[in-house]
């Protein structure tokens, strides 16, 4: 053995030894980090944000399994506030309406953006196309404090503009905002007020790099505009609709804080009170850090599973995913 | 020997020089809308420092920055993160710090402060007995009612007195389209979010005295579930129905609830404490001049008279001291100063030139003085000057403080939390369906059931082992 280690090193010392593929790779990589350093400088703003906010968070979640305390060190608790967590029926009412509000964005809002960017992309007046284009985006540029404050304005049952509408079909005014079985179509119409338009620009991007050849063809052989959306553009952004359904689906269980507590009252809070609403009221208002990162561990690792299972399901169904 | 002499007698006076030299000891403080980026947040720590080191007493102190808005969130994820000032301002959070040790017994301190101690106003006296970690020294806060002097002149009614009374204002209010815009859409009164504000004045009206109370077989129960509640809460029914109560208070946040005020929606609003009232009345002034405000009376009803009780179980804000500071007695000499006639003289009129002038010994207030807060405290034996608060403002503190009734809350184990927490979403889902017409007041026992089955059961219950 030592006579072999001894060997091993002449060799090395000869030179005649291949590297170790570690020692390849790390060659490449400096390389392509000589030869391409503007790009990776360019690339380090957003490396170091995911590695102090999304990494190096995931390290500091085994707080989930100590007791927190100020004076180090934390006591290990082990899987106590699971226990408490699962035992408590409020964090299951809470994960219920995210599933319920989340699903209600993917079934109704998700398909939103694709329409839009179909419907923008036959607009052939340049100036109208623009025109729409910036009326659907503006929303976006809207914090959730004044899309809030719109959508109250516009559904309150004394003077908003929807109850004054549907009060000219003889309906009678209705209170929207303290409906708890409509409030969550709210958040629904909302979030596509927001989001449809902006949302829509990476279909457009994709609809824009579609062959035009493809258009031809199909123009010679006789399609209509109906048939060339069907059997052109909509093949032609079908890995972008897969891609964003996965990343979607990997952001299922995040059905927007800052849109809720904004949407929020008294009436309708057990229908909307999601599983961030519980861990910011429980982690930041009442300072129980451990409990509130056990829940946001526990949606964390169901996001895990939604993104596998939708990226299974999106090779299955079109033959890509996201790897 | 010399030398031995020598070197004895410069080590003597080394040490006998070295307190003149010393470094000012340095207290690290953290509070909401005190910042280092705020000049005259600066200037004010910065004369502090100088009358305090004219005492004899040279400390630095040094601001923790921490925004405004936000503020408790921000502070619980510092202290959470290890960093601990040596005076901290709290606005809700510390019971988990107390939790954890982190912040002092106040009690003993307060003892050997012979300005702090004066400056306590009854309710603090109370509160530092059964929560001794933080200090408040404020006038009680209140929501207060108030309404535009023209107006209330305007309806030919005096200011009302009774339930009734101020029933027949609404009303007045409502159809005598006081704004002039051809529409009678003015509401009596309007809330922000809830019904908390109309229960300050309202509560004893109607007989819920306390949160408290004993019901006909003589045990305690949570005041919600009791029948002067169920009187109370039809009342703000009936003013819903007959148009006189804003009902879309519940969407209203603290901003919309003002904007009603001043464009003519909403008659009468309240004000949480004399300074707010005061904000209020500037603001009217804006849109409508030479506007004054009129401070309402809780009215008298069939369960009596009076504002509501005051917990005093615990300050819901206030300063702590960090039980990790070395720096004590420093921390407790600077509440002192800033509790004695000399701080407060510098903590509630502002600065010379800016905030007010004085020729002699008289003290004249300029337009600043408004936007002027203190930054420590309000003490109770302190009498400005000259009063620079409005007519209304000044009453409201008077009537907060004549009608003071201390309530038998406390706090509950950190267990409870959870039924705390549900008991309160049951109550106020249920006010909102009786004061809308979602549910009739018929229904109030099945409010009560579900009340009990979120947990006031366990509640109720443990009340009873705490009240006797």
């Amino acid at each position: 053995m030592v006579a072999q280690s001894k060997q091993s090193n002449l060799a090395a010392i000869r030179g005649n030894v291949p590297k170790a593929e570690s020692d390849q790779h790390a060659g490449f990589l400096a390389r392509g980090i000589r030869q391409w350093w503007p790009y990776y400088a360019m690339m380090a703003p957003g490396i170091i944000f995911f590695v102090l906010f999304h990494y190096l968070p995931i390290w500091e979640s085994k707080i989930a399994f100590e007791q927190l305390r100020i004076i180090p060190p934390n006591l290990w608790v082990g899987l106590k506030h699971f226990q408490l967590l699962f035992a408590s029926p409020v964090f299951w009412q809470v994960l219920l309406n995210t599933l319920i509000i989340s699903g209600m964005k993917m079934a109704f809002v998700f398909p939103v953006p694709i329409i839009v960017a179909l419907m923008l992309n036959e607009v052939r007046s340049g100036s109208l196309r623009k025109f729409i284009q910036s009326a659907v985006y503006l929303p976006h540029f809207l914090s959730w404090v004044v899309i809030a404050g719109v959508f109250i304005a516009a559904l309150s049952p004394s003077d908003g503009v929807v109850n004054d509408i549907t009060g000219m079909f003889g309906a009678a005014p209705k209170s929207f905002m303290t409906d708890t079985g409509a409030i969550r179509w709210v958040l629904v119409y909302s979030e596509m007020w927001r989001s449809a338009g902006w949302d829509s620009l990476l279909y457009l991007a994709a609809i824009i790099a579609i062959d035009q050849a493809l258009y031809d063809a199909a123009e010679m052989d006789g399609a209509n505009r109906w048939q060339k959306i069907w059997h052109v553009t909509i093949p032609g952004i079908v890995p972008t609709i897969a891609t964003l359904f996965i990343l979607n689906a990997g952001i299922f269980l995040s059905a927007d804080l800052n849109q809720v507590i904004n949407f929020t009252n008294d009436v309708v809070r057990t229908q909307i009170d999601i599983v961030d609403t519980y861990v910011y009221r429980i982690g930041l208002q009442t300072g129980e850090y451990s409990l509130a990162t056990a829940a946001g561990l526990f949606k964390a690792v169901l996001g895990m599973v939604l993104i596998l299972m939708a990226h299974l399901f999106s090779k299955r169904l079109t033959g890509k995913g996201v790897w | 020997m010399l030398m031995k002499k020598l070197l004895l007698a410069s080590t003597a006076l080394a040490f006998a020089i070295a307190p003149a030299f010393a470094d000012p000891v340095v207290i690290r403080m953290v509070s909401k809308d005190l910042v280092s980026t705020n000049p005259p947040d600066v200037a004010h720590i910065e004369r502090i420092e100088a009358a305090m080191k004219a005492k004899g007493h040279d400390i630095d102190i040094q601001i923790v920055d921490l925004p405004s808005s936000g503020y408790a969130d921000a502070l619980s994820v510092m202290l959470l993160g290890g960093d601990i000032p040596d005076l901290i301002y709290f606005q809700g959070g510390d019971a988990k710090m107390v939790e954890q040790g982190i912040l002092e017994d106040l009690t003993p301190w307060i003892e050997k402060e012979p300005n702090l101690k004066a400056a306590l106003y009854p309710h603090n006296v109370q509160r530092l007995a059964n929560y001794p970690y933080l200090l408040y020294v404020y006038p009680p806060r209140m929501p207060q009612p108030v309404i535009r002097k023209d107006w209330l002149e305007k309806t030919g009614l005096p200011a009302p007195q009774t339930v009734d009374d101020y029933v027949a204002l609404f009303k007045a209010i409502k159809d005598g389209d006081l704004d002039g815009d051809g529409v009678a859409n003015t509401y009596g009164v309007t809330t922000a979010d809830n019904t908390n504000e109309l229960d300050a004045i309202f509560n004893q009206a109607f007989g819920v005295k306390a949160s408290w109370m004993q019901n006909e077989a003589g045990e305690w129960v949570n005041s919600r579930i009791t029948t002067q509640e169920k009187a109370k809460i039809a009342f703000y029914a009936s003013l819903r129905e007959q148009g006189l109560f804003d009902p879309e208070y519940i969407t209203s946040k603290f901003d919309v609830k003002e904007d009603k005020f001043y464009t003519g929606r909403a008659a009468v609003i309240f004000g949480s404490s004399a300074e707010v009232i005061d904000i209020y009345g500037g603001k009217m002034r804006q849109v409508h001049p030479d506007t004054e405000l009129v401070l309402l009376a809780p009215p008298k009803g069939p369960g009596g008279q009076g504002n509501q009780a005051i917990d005093v179980s615990k300050e819901a804000r206030g300063f702590a001291m960090s039980a990790l500071s070395e720096h004590k007695e420093d921390v407790m000499a600077l509440l002192d100063f800033m509790a004695s006639p000399e701080g407060q003289l510098m903590d509630r009129l502002g600065f010379e030139g800016s905030e007010y002038t004085k020729s002699g010994d008289t003290y004249t207030m300029t337009d600043k003085i408004s936007t002027w807060y203190a930054r420590f405290f309000a003490a109770a034996n302190w009498t400005p000057p000259t009063p620079w608060m409005s007519t209304a403002s000044q009453a409201a503190l008077k009537q907060v403080t004549d009608n003071f009734v201390a309530d038998n809350a406390f706090v509950f184990p950190a267990d409870y939390a959870a039924d705390l927490d549900a008991t309160e979403s049951v109550y106020r889902a249920w006010v909102y369906k009786f004061i809308s017409g979602d549910a009739g007041m018929d229904q109030w026992d099945a409010y009560v059931a579900e009340w009990n089955a979120a947990g006031g059961t366990r509640l109720n219950e443990y009340a009873r082992t705490v009240l006797k």
